[in-house]
């Protein structure tokens, strides 16, 4: 038996002031892990402050957009041999202090990759705005109509992976809308997927404010996403 | 008459202009070739006009220009579909790229820090 490596990618945009609290965070674990932050082309002090926090960076040279970053992530954890991924946001937003319990069912081999989801019991006091809600609520019913797995959160970007989905994902992981779409590629490659219940923090500084067309026109987009997944061939062996 | 003039004109601009493209390498063979053959037929159909309006009739147009317009808009059509093939092609190979480039460089400075792997952001001696 090889030990288990457990990579933890923390795609991070500009997000000095947030990333060296979340690798602290994640290295308080105690978990056999290494932190890897992947820099999606930062222009302020992003990857100095991870590398300062006791982080493995991967700077890219110009932004690529956060799929591009994580699927940096997954062809980080190929080559170096980690046998499960877990991706953190940068932005602190995740509370890392469930990493263990979504790693967890992936240890016993019941599933592939693990979700964590806000909106499952015990933990359902997540508050956001009524839109972003119900623009959630309406990807999880869509996606879990389309892949049979039962999906309630499917924009969360905590999640974790085993070795079969990382192969997967690092050759073929979606750019334009990576959390409800990566949930298409994982059923094209008849993973298991299942969601764990975790809890959140609001975002501090986000941008809550999102115009009603606006949020219409976003929505069509990631709709149209998600069904342009149907007709995907399979790509990696 | 005139007509005729100017689109054989025009013809031959193209064509010129793509071969002094292609002799200053601002253009590949692999794209200029369907602009000189384009323009050697817009030459040929402007010459041998009689060819243009057999052609036109055998379709089914009632009148050349008709036939020119369809064609042409079929062109525009399948050039912007293949363009935009070629534009998700080469975004794809430059995020890929992005990736390899920033895996690269990682572990050229990983080398270079120390000699010993797995310098940080890991807890175990030798992970």
């Amino acid at each position: 038996m090889t030990p288990e490596k457990i990579l933890i990618i923390v795609p991070a945009y500009n997000e000095t002031g947030n990333v060296a609290r979340t690798v602290q965070e994640i290295l308080s674990l105690s978990l056999p892990l290494t932190v890897l932050v992947v820099d999606d082309g930062s222009q302020d002090s992003t990857a100095q402050d991870a590398r300062e926090a006791g982080a493995v960076v991967v700077s890219l040279p110009f932004n690529i957009g956060i799929g591009g970053a994580v699927q940096t992530g997954f062809q980080y954890a190929i080559e170096k041999g980690f046998s499960l991924a877990v991706q953190v946001d940068g932005d602190g937003q995740h509370d890392v202090s469930f990493v263990e319990r979504l790693i967890d069912p992936i240890r016993k081999n019941e599933v592939d990759m693990t979700i964590g989801s806000r909106f499952l019991p015990p933990f359902t006091g997540y508050r956001s705005s009524f839109v972003r809600r119900i623009g959630i609520h309406f990807f999880a019913y869509l996606i879990s109509f389309l892949t049979g797995y039962k999906v309630t959160d499917p924009t969360s970007g905590f999640r974790a992976f085993n070795r079969k989905v990382i192969t997967i994902f690092a050759d073929e992981y979606p750019h334009d809308f990576p959390e409800p779409e990566s949930i298409m590629v994982a059923r094209l490659y008849d993973k298991r997927v299942k969601e764990v219940p975790v809890q959140m923090r609001k975002r501090e500084a986000g941008h809550s404010s999102i115009r009603y067309l606006a949020t219409l026109y976003y929505m069509l987009k990631v709709t149209s996403a998600i069904l342009f997944n149907m007709i995907k061939q399979k790509q990696v062996g | 008459m005139i007509i005729k003039i100017l689109t054989g004109f025009l013809a031959v601009a193209i064509l010129i202009l793509v071969v002094e493209l292609g002799r200053r390498r601002k253009l590949t063979f692999k794209y200029a070739i369907g602009w000189i053959l384009l323009s050697l037929l817009g030459l040929l159909f402007d010459i041998f006009d009689q060819l243009l309006f057999r052609t036109a009739a055998l379709f089914g147009f009632t009148l050349p220009s008709n036939f020119i317009f369809f064609t042409l808009i079929c062109f525009f059509i399948f050039l912007s579909l293949f363009l935009t093939i070629f534009l998700c092609q080469q975004n794809n190979r430059n995020d890929t790229m992005a990736q390899k480039i920033g895996l690269l460089e990682a572990e050229i400075k990983n080398i270079k820090q120390d000699r010993p792997p797995q310098q940080s952001g890991s807890r175990e001696s030798n992970p």
